[in-house]
């Protein structure tokens, strides 16, 4: 059975604030962070300035916008012509109806390997955890993805999971795992792992993915990918399980084309990915690989409850981590610190919403942002990540945001009425002046410590220059 | 050739340089012999082809086998009959090179649109070392949207895959610096016969 591999970060048992000062004082993780950012960013301005980015932006959006809205169509549309090309289309509710089924599956097929390549959605359903106590091995066989496995952590990006470690990390973790001596070089690192998981391709009874988009008008899963691995996970094992979010389809080709183009734009500062994976159906009468069946997992894990509410938009995300590269928080912290799948911007405005609203990480999250609005200028389908945070900060109610609540209805109450007002303004000053001395306030009591903790405050205006 | 697939044939080949792959414009008599060279220069022991009509109008396999001494070649679907052991180079000659001629070439952003069928396997191009694309120029389409409408419009089943093939394969994941030949092919080099 499964053995559980200690996990670095996140330590979700640990509070926001605990596991952000760790991370902060991680001067190797500092270092990671700032050079994948400046690569992205370098990277993603060229590709913004040789394309018509701010029109192509425009356009996704109404594209998202409009595939959202008519979502429940669409993926009946969509089901409907994936059976019609001989897969099987189940709807999951929620993460244990996902996994049951697919534990349930590998159970019925005397599946013993299980080769994954990169998913969030299958992060969000813990499903290699699922997969393990079934008594399976599953391979993670996305490089990044691989180290981390064997590491034992979780990804702390959407597109790259790997970012918090460096090359001697990377070859620890390679070394520990095969027993082989490995030269601290990055083409080598590359070459044994692609020979290592090679074996696991070749020998695999299911192959895992992911999926980018679902295209409705043809039944078609998109795979988008770099490596190669999400193609031989997709061809070579007898069956192949695709796991889907339901929020992500379009409507056709000329949509699909569209997605498939401002994605790596923004992911990877690219306008391709290195390859694309569209696969309708299990392998065809006649041909010689691909696999014997399909079957894609349409995931809702609380995603129906969004639509119509004005938070909605959240499902307009194509997970393409450009509000995570762009966004000061998770520049200085990195995704691990969020101890939840989904990171940076759109994690804290997505983990409250699918875990609902009472977990610790719910509470915690949406406020973890200086609502610069950065994400939102990142995201390449124009999502309000900033007013989506507001939104989602509005619904957190643990003890402290309701006295927090109760606080603030009594101020506007009394700032309500100029005698109070002025009464408080005169009582405030009055206040200032005993407790400061020469001008300046360093130690208010009550709820003015919390300023003073940080800063000094002028008893008088204008204030006596400080000494 | 026509300006506008001259115009085309040099966009593909500029696109798919900015992601390191490689390639020129060839006429169809000199498809062979820059397909021998290409191998060559890769050092590959076997190649795996797709059974297509255009490599044997342009006689790449007979090139390849008298090209270089010893050359392996194994034509799909039959090539499959090795087991995947083989084809993935965990068994025999450690570099290989897969043949594939693709449906569309994308001249916008240097995209090769490859079509699975009974003589186009799937996995040809990425369980390879390298991969050498034949594309006739009468193929390239300007957009990608373009060439993915053509794909899917024809009446009748959906091809069971295609795989649209942009780069060779490449990973960032250490130290976000890019990094060839992590699952798929080392290498892609494209050749684009200007007279078909």
């Amino acid at each position: 059975m499964s053995s559980r591999r200690p996990v670095v970060y996140p330590d979700t048992t640990a509070p926001l604030r605990e596991r952000t000062r760790e991370a902060l004082a991680d001067d190797a993780l500092a270092a990671n962070l700032r050079a994948a950012g400046a690569s992205w960013g370098a990277a993603r301005a060229r590709i913004a300035s040789e394309n018509p980015f701010a029109q192509m932006r425009d356009r996704a959006r109404e594209i998202r916008r409009g595939d959202v809205r008519d979502l429940p169509e669409l993926l009946d549309r969509l089901e409907e012509r994936v059976r019609a090309a001989g897969g099987v289309v189940t709807r999951a509710a929620d993460a244990d109806a996902a996994c049951r089924y697919i534990t349930d599956l590998a159970a019925a097929r005397g599946a013993r390997l299980v080769a994954k390549s990169k998913s969030m959605a299958t992060e969000e359903i813990k499903l290699n955890e699922a997969i393990e106590e079934s008594g399976l091995r599953v391979v993670e066989t996305d490089l990044g993805e691989w180290i981390l496995q064997l590491a034992g952590q979780h990804p702390s990006h959407i597109v790259a999971p790997a970012v918090p470690l460096n090359k001697e990390q990377v070859r620890q973790v390679l070394m520990a795992e095969s027993g082989w001596e490995l030269p601290s070089d990055r083409e080598a690192l590359v070459a044994h792992a692609r020979t290592r998981l090679r074996e696991v391709f070749a020998s695999a009874d299911i192959g895992i993915s992911g999926v980018n988009f679902g295209v409705a008008e043809t039944g078609t899963i998109c795979v988008v990918e770099n490596e190669g691995n999400a193609r031989l996970v997709t061809a070579l094992p007898r069956i192949h399980v695709a796991v889907m979010g339901m929020e992500r389809v379009v409507r056709d080709w000329d949509e699909a084309a569209h997605i498939l183009q401002i994605l790596p734009m923004a992911a990877i500062g690219d306008d391709a990915a290195g390859y694309v994976n569209l696969i309708t159906g299990p392998r065809a009468p006649g041909e010689a690989d691909g696999p014997e069946e399909l079957h894609l997992v349409i995931v809702d894990g609380g995603r129906s409850a969004l639509l119509g509410t004005d938070l909605e938009e959240a499902l307009d995300c194509i997970r393409c981590g450009a509000c995570l590269y762009s966004c000061p928080m998770w520049r200085s912290v990195g995704g691990q610190a969020y101890g939840s799948p989904y990171s940076g911007p759109i994690g804290s405005v997505l983990t409250p919403l699918l875990e609902g609203m009472e977990g610790e990480r719910s509470s915690e999250l949406p406020f973890m942002s200086s609502l610069c609005g950065s994400c939102h200028d990142a995201c390449p389908v124009g999502i309000p990540l900033h007013d989506l945070l507001v939104r989602v900060r509005a619904r957190v109610t643990t003890a402290a945001h309701r006295r927090d609540r109760a606080r603030f209805r009594l101020w506007s109450l009394a700032w309500s009425s100029p005698a109070a007002y002025r009464a408080s303004v005169l009582l405030a000053r009055m206040g200032l002046r005993l407790a400061g001395r020469r001008g300046w306030a360093r130690r208010l009591p009550g709820p003015g410590a919390e300023w003073t903790s940080q800063r000094d405050l002028p008893t008088r205006w204008p204030p006596t220059p400080p000494r | 050739m026509a300006a506008d697939t001259a115009a085309l044939s040099e966009g593909i080949l500029a696109a798919l340089a900015r992601r390191r792959a490689t390639g020129a414009v060839v006429r169809a008599s000199e498809a062979a012999a820059a397909a021998v060279a290409r191998a060559g220069e890769w050092g590959v022991a076997r190649s795996l082809l797709v059974d297509d009509p255009v490599l044997d109008e342009l006689a790449i396999g007979p090139g390849l086998a008298l090209g270089a001494d010893g050359h392996e070649l194994l034509v799909w679907p039959d090539g499959r009959g090795r087991g995947w052991r083989e084809l993935l180079g965990l068994e025999g000659p450690e570099r290989t090179m897969g043949v594939t001629v693709p449906r569309l070439g994308v001249a916008e952003r240097g995209t090769l649109v490859l079509e699975t069928g009974p003589g186009h396997g799937r996995s040809i191009d990425v369980v390879s070392t390298y991969h050498l694309a034949i594309l006739p120029a009468s193929r390239l389409r300007a957009t990608l949207a373009e060439a993915l409408v053509e794909t899917y419009a024809r009446d009748g089943r959906a091809p069971s895959a295609v795989s649209l093939v942009s780069a060779p394969s490449r990973t960032s994941d250490i130290e976000k610096i890019s990094t060839l030949g992590a699952h798929g092919a080392k290498g892609l080099h494209v050749l684009v016969v200007a007279d078909r």
